[in-house]
């Protein structure tokens, strides 16, 4: 379960990112976060993983109020998050198996169980028989399944998605958002994606938060985005 | 062990900059490893000339055993000496015959009766040469006084000389190794920022982050302590029969091994003590985690 209480961020320059947010999302939930640049998208996805913290609020993560969370617990609160960012965030100099095995170095888990899960998540993802190849050459929906693969490595129960189609073609949009639907369903990993791709959120019929000027301007359970 | 090996992988990415610290490093503890053989080697002099005779004094040839015994027992009075020797005219001719064994024009018509008897003083401190020195002169038996000019005052000061040096020398040369290290770092830091974020956010603790930042300073330690040391025991094993040479009858060689095996574990403690503190510092002032 995740929840938001009231949640306003205001940037030390004035800017009201979001303006007193209530939200709840029910655990194995696939909800689209939508509205235009600027709308509040990504400072709500900041927020769950406590990169910003709220100037006012609540949030909720797994029955826990993070702002409660010291900073040395955050790596803790962090591990039960996985996220996909739109510019990716690979590390160029490593392979595939290395970028997705990083979550599991962190998790300090031996070599043979750690080869064990990077090959069983790179198969669901379709990226197998690349995983010695470096980023750069990968095609960009190889290169966000990797992105993918490495939010989901250490199985964690949140997935959140910042704009992972922004980059891509829209074959390639439609089959990233695909595999991220195969997660929600098979793993019941709550998925929070944020986009302003209308095609995409239109095409999966999922729950739709619409956010405009920082606002929750339309929560559907079966939405529908209209991109301005 | 898995650390040790990740942190030298990511050494070898970056080879320049790690080699620049762990030169550093090196030659501040080359310098170190000369210094600490100059102080040792410098003790060693000390002690042999210290334990020979300091002060010599001839007698008249007409001073009578009486007359010496009572000397001998006034010198021993002072308590300031180790050890004083009579040497009679006889064993004036032995030391002479012995000296000169090579030489047998020297030898020839040379009998006891041509050379002094004398008391051969070793005095506890060097500074107390000049006293025993005067009182042996005020004794109207004795002929002649030859003291080393000196040479074990001048040895003194010249090994606290060195001893004061090395240390101001070798405590700029760590300061600059530290500060090497620290900007070796804080560039590693700057370079891998981008990993460091994604571990952050992946959740890694700052502790997981930080140890290999710590492993490498230790390891630029490490190999400056050894190359150090190896370093200098090619030159001394090189060395060591013309050093011998020139110290004559000093006996300072064969170095035990087990001194290098001190040395190299005395610098490899302080070297990557610097380079895990170098380390330290790098990352208060540069690793900054959300």
């Amino acid at each position: 379960m995740l929840n938001f209480e009231s949640v306003t961020k205001k940037f030390p320059n004035g800017q009201i990112a979001l303006d007193n947010i209530t939200l709840e999302i029910p655990d194995g939930e696939f909800v689209f976060i939508v509205g235009p640049s600027g709308a509040g998208k990504s400072t709500l996805l900041r927020l769950i993983t406590k990169e910003i913290i709220p100037t006012s609020g609540t949030i909720i993560v797994d029955n826990e109020d993070i702002l409660r969370v010291p900073s040395g617990k955050i790596p803790l609160l962090r591990r039960k998050i996985g996220m996909v960012y739109q510019d990716f965030k690979l590390l160029l100099s490593r392979t595939v198996f290395e970028n997705v095995a990083i979550p599991l170095e962190v998790l300090s888990l031996k070599n043979i169980d750690l080869e064990k899960e990077v090959d069983s998540v790179l198969e669901k993802v379709g990226l197998k028989d690349k995983k010695n190849s470096f980023p750069v050459q990968l095609s960009g929906g190889e290169v966000q399944r990797t992105a993918i693969a490495r939010a989901i490595v250490a199985k964690p129960k949140i997935l959140l998605a910042d704009e992972p189609t922004g980059d891509l073609d829209p074959k390639n949009a439609l089959s990233v958002v695909e595999t991220l639907e195969k997660i929600n369903k098979e793993d019941k990993t709550t998925l929070i994606m944020a986009t302003h791709n209308a095609s995409i959120v239109n095409h999966f019929k999922k729950r739709v938060i619409v956010l405009k000027d920082g606002k929750v301007e339309k929560d559907e359970k079966i939405g529908k985005y209209e991109s301005s | 062990m898995n650390q040790v090996n990740k942190t030298i992988k990511l050494l070898r990415r970056s080879p320049y900059q790690a080699l620049a610290a762990a030169l550093a490093m090196s030659l501040t503890f080359f310098i170190t490893s000369v210094f600490i053989i100059l102080v040792i080697g410098g003790q060693i002099i000390l002690n042999y000339i210290e334990q020979r005779p300091q002060v010599i004094a001839f007698f008249h040839d007409d001073t009578t055993e009486g007359q010496i015994n009572e000397i001998i027992q006034q010198i021993n009075n002072t308590d300031l000496t180790t050890n004083v020797k009579y040497v009679t005219k006889e064993e004036a001719l032995a030391i002479y015959r012995e000296r000169n064994k090579d030489d047998p024009l020297l030898l020839e018509s040379v009998s006891a009766d041509f050379l002094p008897a004398s008391i051969d003083i070793s005095v506890k401190k060097a500074s107390d040469i000049e006293n025993i020195t005067k009182l042996v002169k005020e004794r109207k038996e004795i002929d002649k006084v030859i003291t080393p000019e000196n040479l074990v005052e001048q040895l003194v000061k010249w090994t606290k000389t060195i001893r004061f040096g090395g240390i101001i020398f070798v405590s700029s040369l760590l300061s600059i190794s530290f500060l090497i290290v620290i900007m070796v770092i804080g560039m590693r830091i700057a370079i891998r920022r981008d990993e460091i974020s994604i571990m952050s956010l992946v959740g890694a603790t700052k502790w997981f982050i930080a140890r290999p930042f710590f492993i490498e300073g230790a390891i630029y330690g490490l190999v400056g302590a050894t190359i150090s040391v190896l370093l200098v025991y090619v030159i001394i094993l090189s060395y060591s029969p013309n050093i011998q040479e020139f110290l004559g009858p000093i006996q300072v060689f064969p170095i035990n091994p087990l001194f290098f095996i001190y040395l190299w574990a005395g610098e490899a403690l302080v070297a990557a003590t610097v380079g895990i503190c170098g380390a330290a510092l790098a990352l208060y002032r540069y690793l900054k985690i959300k």
